[in-house]
């Protein structure tokens, strides 16, 4: 009996995982767009770091998408 | 005129034969019954067709088989963790596997092969252990395999298998050598996997017809093609019962079962047979959902529920 | 049993994509199309550098930065290499130097009268000087001097600053004329960073990493430490990470730390160095919400203990009616701060451009609150150039021990700083990217950007002469960088 519920748990994980039903946003075959270099969520880290080094010498704030310690004695 | 699905003896000879306005060839490569049509009344280039088309499907099975040893994959699977490189048209294949695994997000994956071992689809309800399915997952994923073309290292246990492929694959490449030869129009035909070179000499329409699921030999529906492939995924046949669920046997790499609530069958048109197949298993992999994304991507299709 | 007919008229993005696999494949294997098959298949293996393959990016970068009104200009050249394994293992080594120099506001406030500051500079025995790259408290000055006692004039090129030594130190004093914003021009520094990362596929996570910085200037020193996760779940979906963050970061300024709310001289201060640490963590989540939008939230928490103060940075203390300026006291900062940001990114797909709107909201126990929103618009010109403008707002609050002046006479708050970082402003930028694919593989890309502050220069209450002065020390800066990045198997 036991053998037979962890079948048919099993097949409730298929469904969801090969069924997709639960999932959201666009499937594997949709993220074409998803793959270009212009839709990387930061195409170019080393100029982001460039530009938050600035602002965080300037401005009271830091954080957003990382750690934005400053690494450097400009307070 | 309807290209029946021909149920030929597996140890019948060769043949040529008269169908109608064609010459019919009929032989039995890949497992599975093989029928070039080629619509001339030139019996000498029907032959020559013939002989060529044959050629071309022996070299693909010899080549791409997993059951000879000599055949390449079966020198990756046998390779015991080892690097290989392979040819050119190996590697092609390869990357194109590569490919739709990606695209697919992981469920088309030719390394799933090594699940047959534990699932036997004869129609009996011999499911496996749920920790015989649990110890395939190391197994089984194409990310495991390092392809850095042309090298492959297969981790050892693992298998490649390009059987999902290989028939597909040898449709397309049959009408390209058959093309090389005459211009005349001509239907290749491997298990219900097929593609036509184009319309027929009067502008007509080639009829295929859909095999019916429950009932061998009867058409399900009829289907006219007047360009490109058709290619059905999906087996009536091939499927395990047990306690009122029914396993397909199209197997889910990411979960090492199988796809359930998947049609029974879904045929696909499109311009080459490769891209039929993958569609047709990609629908099926799709299981509840394959209706929907067949109809998303616009794909002419069939589905037999 | 029901046959589904289905008959599509569109065309959806895998069979888009497959279509061009298939034509690859047969198309590469067609041994007896010589050429044709070739071309296709080399380049099919050359543009793959998706994931599953091994290849390196090298990226390199310069930064020129320089601000308004002769203020700090600065050059930063920066090299990074990534090395990806074909199993998903990334090793990542940043290197970067940067050469610093300029006027910077010392904190005090403009005057009608010209005010003479005193700081530490160290006289190297043999030349004598303060002079030159050693010569943390001199700004292009030549001189000569003697190494023990009496007083030394060196005649500053740009300073104008006196060198009065004594033994191995000296004093260094430097005079502003009247109605101009106090700046030190001896400002000049380098500094060098080296950041090594680590990451790959753990178990059951998608990624597992590590990382360890390291930086260092004439006069402050930075050990960072990073350790995170991410996980993919949803088809890839939706990502969810976990960074943990910590710096110890160690002060020595020049002449020493000096004693807080004391007035400048130019003794030379102990001790010598002082420290303060940081820990945190950022919690992330990027989700693909359709096939056109990328969306991304980060919180972020940061907890700050020890010496917050800016060493070199002073305040003036004015006379009550006059607004004259009496003496200058060094600053003096809280020394615990707790910092916490959201942080919300969207990507949309507008083919053929690209917007990315940005919003971030910043709080600290400091009193300091602020709202930041960018928006960029990528424009494609072709398959192998784009222009990319953008614009930046953004907003604080001040901190609330944030003076313009102290007034003579009155209790000296605990706290208290007049770094224009602390105060109330608004500053825009306004920028713009092109970039231009020389090949598959290769990517030259130039940024160029304005940044301009604006705040209250005539705060309510202020009297004599601050009246007639701008005591907003906002800044000006244009800045450029130029990157360039190479893959390569």
């Amino acid at each position: 009996m036991t053998h037979r519920i962890s079948i048919i748990a099993i097949g409730c994980a298929i469904a969801i995982s090969a069924g997709g039903c639960a999932s959201f946003g666009p499937k594997p075959w949709e993220k074409d767009l998803m793959a270009r270099k212009e839709m990387q969520i930061d195409p170019h880290p080393m100029l982001t770091a460039a530009d938050n080094h600035i602002f965080f010498s300037k401005e009271a704030s830091s954080g957003g998408r990382g750690f934005a310690g400053g690494g450097c004695g400009c307070n | 005129m309807i290209a029946e699905a021909p149920i030929p003896d597996r140890q019948a000879a060769p043949r040529l034969t008269r169908s109608g306005p064609d010459f019919l060839y009929l032989f039995h490569a890949m497992a599975t019954p093989c029928e070039v049509r080629l619509e001339t009344e030139d019996q000498a280039l029907a032959m020559a067709v013939a002989e060529t088309a044959e050629t071309e499907v022996r070299r693909i099975e010899r080549k791409f088989s997993r059951y000879r040893s000599d055949s390449v994959v079966g020198k990756i699977n046998a390779s015991g963790g080892g690097t290989l490189a392979v040819d050119a048209e190996t590697a092609s294949l390869i990357n194109f596997a590569d490919r739709c695994h990606q695209l697919s997000g992981g469920l088309f994956d030719i390394t799933s092969g090594v699940l047959r071992r534990i699932w036997r689809f004869d129609g009996s309800d011999r499911v496996p252990a749920q920790a015989q399915v649990k110890a395939m997952r190391f197994l089984v994923g194409w990310k495991k395999v390092r392809w850095e073309p042309p090298a492959i290292m297969l981790p050892a246990g693992m298998e490649i298998d390009l059987g999902g492929l290989a028939k597909e694959y040898a449709v397309d490449r049959t009408l390209a050598v058959i093309a090389r030869v005459t211009q005349q129009p001509a239907l290749v035909n491997f298990g219900g996997d097929l593609r036509v070179s184009g319309p027929r000499r009067q502008g007509g329409r080639w009829k295929v017809a859909i095999e019916s699921v429950e009932a061998e030999g009867h058409a399900a529906g009829l289907i006219e093609l007047a360009d490109g492939a058709l290619a059905t995924s999906g087996d009536a046949r091939r499927f395990l019962l047990k306690d009122g669920v029914r396993y397909g046997h199209i197997l889910n790499p990411r979960t090492c079962m199988p796809v359930e609530h998947a049609p029974r069958s879904v045929t696909v048109a499109a311009p080459t047979c490769i891209e039929a197949g993958m569609t047709a298993t990609m629908a099926i992999l799709n299981g509840k959902q394959a209706e929907t994304f067949l109809e998303r991507e616009g794909v002419r299709a069939w589905c037999i529920r | 049993m029901q046959l589904k007919p289905m008959t599509g008229k569109r065309t959806g993005h895998f069979r888009e994509s497959l279509a061009a696999f298939s034509a690859t494949l047969l198309a590469a294997t067609l041994a007896t199309h010589g050429a044709e098959a070739q071309d296709s298949s080399s380049s099919n293996e050359n543009n793959n550098f998706g994931p599953g393959t091994a290849y390196t990016q090298i990226d390199g970068a310069l930064l020129v930065y320089k601000e308004a009104g002769g203020r700090v200009q600065a050059i930063e050249p920066a090299l990074d290499t990534q090395i990806h394994s074909a199993d998903g293992y990334v090793l990542n080594v940043e290197l970067i130097a940067d050469a610093v120099s300029g006027a910077t506001p010392n904190g005090a406030v403009p005057s009608d009268l010209s005010q003479t500051f005193t700081t530490p500079v160290r006289v190297t025995a043999n030349s004598a000087t303060g002079a030159g790259g050693e010569g943390e408290g001199e700004g292009g000055g030549t001189g000569a001097g003697t190494g023990t006692g009496g007083t030394t004039t060196v005649t500053g090129a740009s300073g104008g600053s006196t060198v009065v030594s004594s033994g191995g130190t000296a004093s260094r004093q430097y005079t502003v004329a009247p109605n101009t914003l106090p700046v030190d021009k001896g400002f000049r520094d380098r500094r060098y960073a080296a950041n090594v990362n680590w990451s790959q596929p753990l178990g059951d996570l998608t990624l597992v990493g590590f990382g360890a910085g390291f930086s260092r200037e004439h006069d402050y020193r930075s050990i960072t430490a990073n350790v995170r996760a991410a996980q993919n779940f949803d088809s890839n979906n939706t990502t969810v990470s976990l960074s943990l963050n910590m710096e110890l970061d160690s002060s020595f300024p020049f002449g020493g730390i000096p004693t807080p709310l004391t007035a400048m001289d130019g003794a030379w201060k102990t001790p010598k160095e002082r420290s303060k640490t940081q820990t945190g963590f950022v919690i992330g989540l990027t989700q693909v919400m359709t096939r056109r939008w990328l969306t991304e939230i980060d919180y972020a928490f940061n907890m700050q203990h020890g010496y917050e103060n800016d060493p070199y940075r002073i305040i003036s203390v004015v006379a009550p009616s006059t607004g004259e300026p009496t003496s200058y006291l060094y600053e003096n900062r809280p020394n615990n701060r707790q910092t916490q940001s959201l942080f919300w990114d969207n990507k949309i797909d507008l083919d053929p451009t690209v917007t990315d709107v940005s919003f971030r909201f910043f709080t600290d126990n400091w009193g300091i609150k602020s709202e930041t929103v960018a928006v960029s618009e990528r424009l494609n010109v072709g398959s192998s150039f784009y222009v990319e403008p953008d614009v930046r707002w953004y907003h604080q609050t001040a901190a609330s021990f944030y003076r313009y002046y102290l007034v003579a006479g009155q209790p000296l708050p605990a706290y208290v700083s007049s770094d224009t970082r602390l105060g109330a402003f608004t500053s825009l930028t306004y920028g713009t990217k092109v970039g231009f694919y020389l090949s598959d593989r290769t990517e030259l890309y130039l940024r160029v950007a304005y940044y301009q502050q604006t705040g209250n220069g005539h705060p309510a209450g202020t009297f004599g002469q601050l009246r007639n002065q701008d005591l907003f020390a906002g800044t000006k800066a244009f800045f450029a960088f130029v990157g360039y990045t190479w893959d390569f198997h």
